[in-house]
């Protein structure tokens, strides 16, 4: 393993891909065998696919380049994964190349439809030419890594969210006063605001609960609908806007000059006992009582991981988050995409992962095997010669410039659902044929 | 995949009402901002209400959405149309269709009711001007009752609204 040590070292200095030499430390290093039940090298059932190359299936998941086709399970439980497409969970998911998100092999067989005129796109951020690979099981490392990303996505939402918001809150205030039976509102602000000491003290011991209880659902509710959802949650309610607008401008203020010790004064059982009555108070007090207030969470969940992302401990997690997908955001997850891929090249080889057996034994080495086994995935995939063709459908598989680092795809090929591809001439109106 | 008017007469698939399942649930706990989902017994055709969002054209107005799946929901897109009368927009025909390229071309697996409810929220709300497309009137006639806008052919243009 003296060989593959000096490999990771390659790997680590090269940072971004660089196929040929992982290929070359693939044939090197020789090939991984999965030790895999029989029956789940074979589709589940899950769809009626047609058209697919049963033995090279085998083939590829015995090799580790594709998950086992586990049966996919109903309900939740720490250690599985939830495939974003079928919504099942698994103990392990494939991988895209382009943007790291997770799919089980069924699915990804059934991603390629016959009738496509052009090359199957990513569905997650829609690069073209999508590719997966299979990494075997998640270490802890991989995802409390994604838990970063994710915290410091919402944290950005969160900014952009609240600039939404203070020019949401000017149209609002515009309105309330040709409205007279809004009367109320102004005044409940006002009251928000003579509060703001004591809110924000709620806030900050509340925090670390509400975040816990973020990264949990984020865990039995698909990570994008969760992220959508949460941020439009601040339209919900003009009230739940106008406490958060105030405590938001009262954080601002006092969060400058508590910062340092905000930590500290969180963690203080008397605040927290002292701050629960405040937080009720105030929330009772504007009236939505009734259901807990959305904009109210998001400002508190914004908070805890600020707090988390600026240097507190990811351990607390009891929970895995799985596969974080952002698909209403292709920008979005490109970049998060390349992050934790960097991630992955420059630092997991070093840490021994004792969590990946499934296909890698945990020593820094091995992994080294495994990863060049995944680029060759890529080479194979792009010379179409045995990975993809017969497996995914007759339809031609997307070919690839061999010379192509992984790492390069064209960003170009990345939109965001909301926009539109077909180039046209007209400048304005729906064309329809 | 099959035809359209074939697929919507045959009963969901196993992962599709799986997934239609879990998507309901997660809706009821998360429901976007601005819609909700009128309860019906049928999981294959959803009714939403949407409520035009505060400070655009179509504030306080109210719509529904009337959301058909295939068979072979989601590799297959749902049939996603305004219950007229739909509203006033660039990019909405008088008889419900949405020119949206995320219900046709750009579906992907990966996106949900909910992700394309917001979709069309956001391309309601940027809109510059509460006019109909250029050819609706063409197009409403040629398109005899019931049929499908998955069988337009769609050009997708404004990457604006």
């Amino acid at each position: 393993m003296r060989f593959s040590e000096s490999f990771v070292v390659i790997v680590k200095r090269l940072g971004a891909v660089n196929r040929e030499v992982l290929a070359m430390g693939n044939k090197l290093g020789g090939r991984r065998r999965q030790v895999v039940d029989e029956k789940y090298t074979r589709p589940q059932g899950l769809y009626q696919h047609r058209d697919v190359d049963h033995k090279k299936l085998r083939k590829l998941i015995l090799d580790s380049k594709l998950a086992p086709c586990y049966p996919g399970d109903d309900g939740t439980a720490c250690d599985l994964e939830e495939c974003p497409i079928c919504f099942l969970y698994y103990p392990s998911l494939n991988r895209s190349r382009c943007c790291t998100k997770g799919i089980c092999t069924e699915c990804f067989i059934q991603m390629k439809t016959p009738n496509a005129s052009r090359p199957t796109q990513c569905p997650f951020c829609k690069t073209s030419n999508y590719a997966v690979e299979y990494r075997g099981v998640k270490t802890k490392e991989e995802k409390s890594i994604e838990q970063l990303e994710e915290q410091r996505v919402i944290e950005a939402r969160i900014r952009m969210r609240h600039q939404e918001l203070q020019d949401e809150e000017k149209s609002i205030k515009l309105r309330e006063i040709s409205s007279s039976s809004s009367m109320r509102a102004p005044t409940e602000v006002e009251y928000c605001s003579t509060q703001a000491p004591t809110s924000v003290s709620a806030i900050e011991s509340e925090e670390i609960v509400a975040s816990h209880e973020s990264s949990e659902t984020s865990v039995i509710r698909p990570p994008p609908r969760q992220r959508q959802t949460r941020e439009d949650e601040f339209e919900l309610d003009l009230e739940d806007i106008m406490v958060m607008e105030a405590i938001w401008l009262s954080i601002q203020e006092n969060g400058r000059r508590q910062d340092l010790s905000y930590s500290d004064a969180a963690q203080s059982g008397e605040y927290i006992v002292e701050d629960h009555s405040s937080l009720a108070e105030t929330v009772s007090a504007t009236g939505s009582s009734s259901s807990p207030s959305g904009g109210l969470a998001c400002a508190i969940a914004a908070l805890a991981e600020r707090q988390q992302v600026n240097g507190g401990p990811l351990t607390n997690y009891g929970c895995d988050i799985s596969g974080y997908n952002v698909s209403g955001s292709s920008r979005y997850s490109n970049e998060e995409g390349q992050e934790s891929e960097n991630y992955f090249h420059v630092e997991s080889g070093t840490v021994a992962s004792p969590d990946s057996q499934l296909a890698m034994t945990g020593d820094a080495g091995e992994w080294a095997d495994h990863r060049s086994q995944m680029a060759e995935i890529g080479t194979s995939y792009g010379g179409s010669d045995e990975f993809g063709d017969a497996i995914i459908s007759p339809a031609s598989i997307p070919h690839e410039d061999e010379n192509q680092s992984s790492n390069g795809q064209p960003a170009s090929g990345s939109i965001a659902p909301e926009t539109f591809e077909e180039p046209n001439d007209a400048s304005h109106g729906c064309f329809t044929g | 995949m099959t035809s359209d008017s074939a697929s919507s007469r045959k009963a969901l698939s196993k992962i599709a009402s799986n997934r239609l399942q879990k998507e309901l649930v997660e809706w009821q706990v998360n429901p976007p901002a601005g819609f909700k989902h009128i309860p019906t017994d049928n999981l294959k055709r959803w009714v939403i209400e949407v409520n035009g969002a505060p400070g655009t054209l179509y504030a306080g107005e109210m719509y529904q959405l009337q959301v058909d799946f295939p068979e072979h929901y989601p590799m297959e897109a749902p049939q996603v149309i305004f219950v007229p009368p739909a509203p006033l927009h660039p990019h909405i025909y008088s008889n419900g269709h949405i020119c949206l390229d995320i219900l046709y071309d750009s579906w992907s697996p990966a996106m949900t009711v909910s992700s394309i409810c917001i979709s069309i929220l956001s391309m309601l709300s940027s809109s510059p001007a509460k006019q109909r497309p250029a050819d609706n009137d063409r197009y409403v006639k040629n398109c005899k009752n019931g049929r499908s806008p998955k069988e337009t052919r769609w050009w997708f243009h404004d990457d604006k609204v």
